[in-house]
């Protein structure tokens, strides 16, 4: 069902499907979700954790639903970061409490990538959402505060926060 | 750290079809949970000339299928009815996901594996000025869906395993 990062990103496919999916054409979404929902559970995945599908899912329905709005066509991912990023945070505050991290693997493990959920975990929403943009999206910290609605010294505050919870939890 | 020992967010077609009928003005879903694992319950779904006319909806006669382009996915289905609706529908047809479209009609299914059982959902909608419609049939609508999934599970709970 979902295909590979070299085509989700070719612009006159996406300009063509954001045409057809402003018009109306219901296979046009399909075609269009298929480009854009693997990038969206990447998102939300780290931010939302056991909570992200609902935000994957959230995040799509917000985005299908002002589609119309969208002027660019080739300024939909950086529209839908924005919106699933948002949406993740928004899902994931409303589930409270983090777990307790128990034990992390030496790196290399094969078990690395479930402990770095954990770890992840441990952190809060906004934390993982400001660890995510930057060390996965390789955004910074101007860009990420106007993404999250916060002040640049905020954001980077919070990268700072994040980055230190993340060396301090990866260490313990 | 790398990019892909990041969790990525589970997501399933059901959940795929919601997002569709959540932003389809007059489009309406029904789900259903079928005590039968997925492969047996697409079979029942998948098969759009036989099964299709038996369970969907009772006015439904006929539909013929054809494949006109190498991507074999992509289909026309031709629905006859008996009060002679007539209708060509452009299809998308993969494992556990179809979604049907013609002039004034939308409609789609998706199943996902849940719990040791398959839980599948329906979808119905207008499309066009037709949509202006949904309102008003909402609840019709939404007895024949329900009825839909109910013969469904039966032809399903039918067929050999």
């Amino acid at each position: 069902m979902e295909q590979s990062e070299s085509i989700d990103r070719d612009p006159q496919l996406v300009r063509t499907l954001v045409c057809a999916a402003q018009a109306g054409d219901k296979l046009a979404v399909g075609d269009l979700l298929d480009l854009v929902t693997p990038y969206v559970r990447r998102l939300c995945g780290p931010i939302a954790l056991d909570e992200g599908a609902d935000a994957t899912q959230e995040t799509l329905i917000m985005i299908f639903r002002n589609l119309g709005q969208l002027r660019a066509p080739e300024a939909l991912f950086g529209w839908v970061r924005t919106v699933a990023v948002r949406e993740a945070v928004r899902i994931a505050k409303r589930r409270g409490a983090h777990a307790e991290l128990t034990e992390l693997p030496a790196p290399g493990d094969p078990q690395l990538a479930v402990d770095v959920a954990d770890v992840l975990r441990r952190l809060s929403p906004e934390h993982r959402a400001i660890l995510l943009l930057r060390e996965v999206e390789g955004i910074d910290e101007q860009h990420a505060a106007e993404l999250l609605s916060v002040a640049v010294g905020t954001a980077k505050s919070r990268l700072s926060r994040a980055r230190n919870s993340f060396r301090k939890e990866w260490r313990s | 750290m790398t990019d892909s020992i990041w969790p990525v967010a589970q997501f399933d077609p059901v959940r795929r079809l919601r997002v569709i009928a959540a932003t389809t003005p007059g489009a309406s879903i029904h789900e259903i949970v079928v005590g039968a694992p997925l492969e047996s319950v697409w079979d029942v779904a998948a098969d759009l000339e036989g099964e299709l006319p038996l369970w969907l909806f009772p006015d439904i006669r006929s539909i013929k299928v054809t494949t006109p382009t190498a991507d074999s996915e992509r289909l026309v289905a031709r629905a006859r009815g008996h009060s002679g609706l007539r209708a060509r529908f452009d299809v998308v047809l993969r494992p556990g996901w179809c979604l049907m479209q013609s002039r004034f009609l939308l409609g789609g299914m998706a199943a996902t594996e849940e719990d040791g059982a398959t839980r599948f959902a329906l979808l119905g909608g207008f499309c066009g000025p037709l949509r202006l419609l949904a309102p008003a049939i909402r609840p019709i609508s939404a007895r024949l869906g329900d009825r839909a999934l109910i013969r469904f599970a039966e032809r399903v709970g039918q067929r050999p395993r």
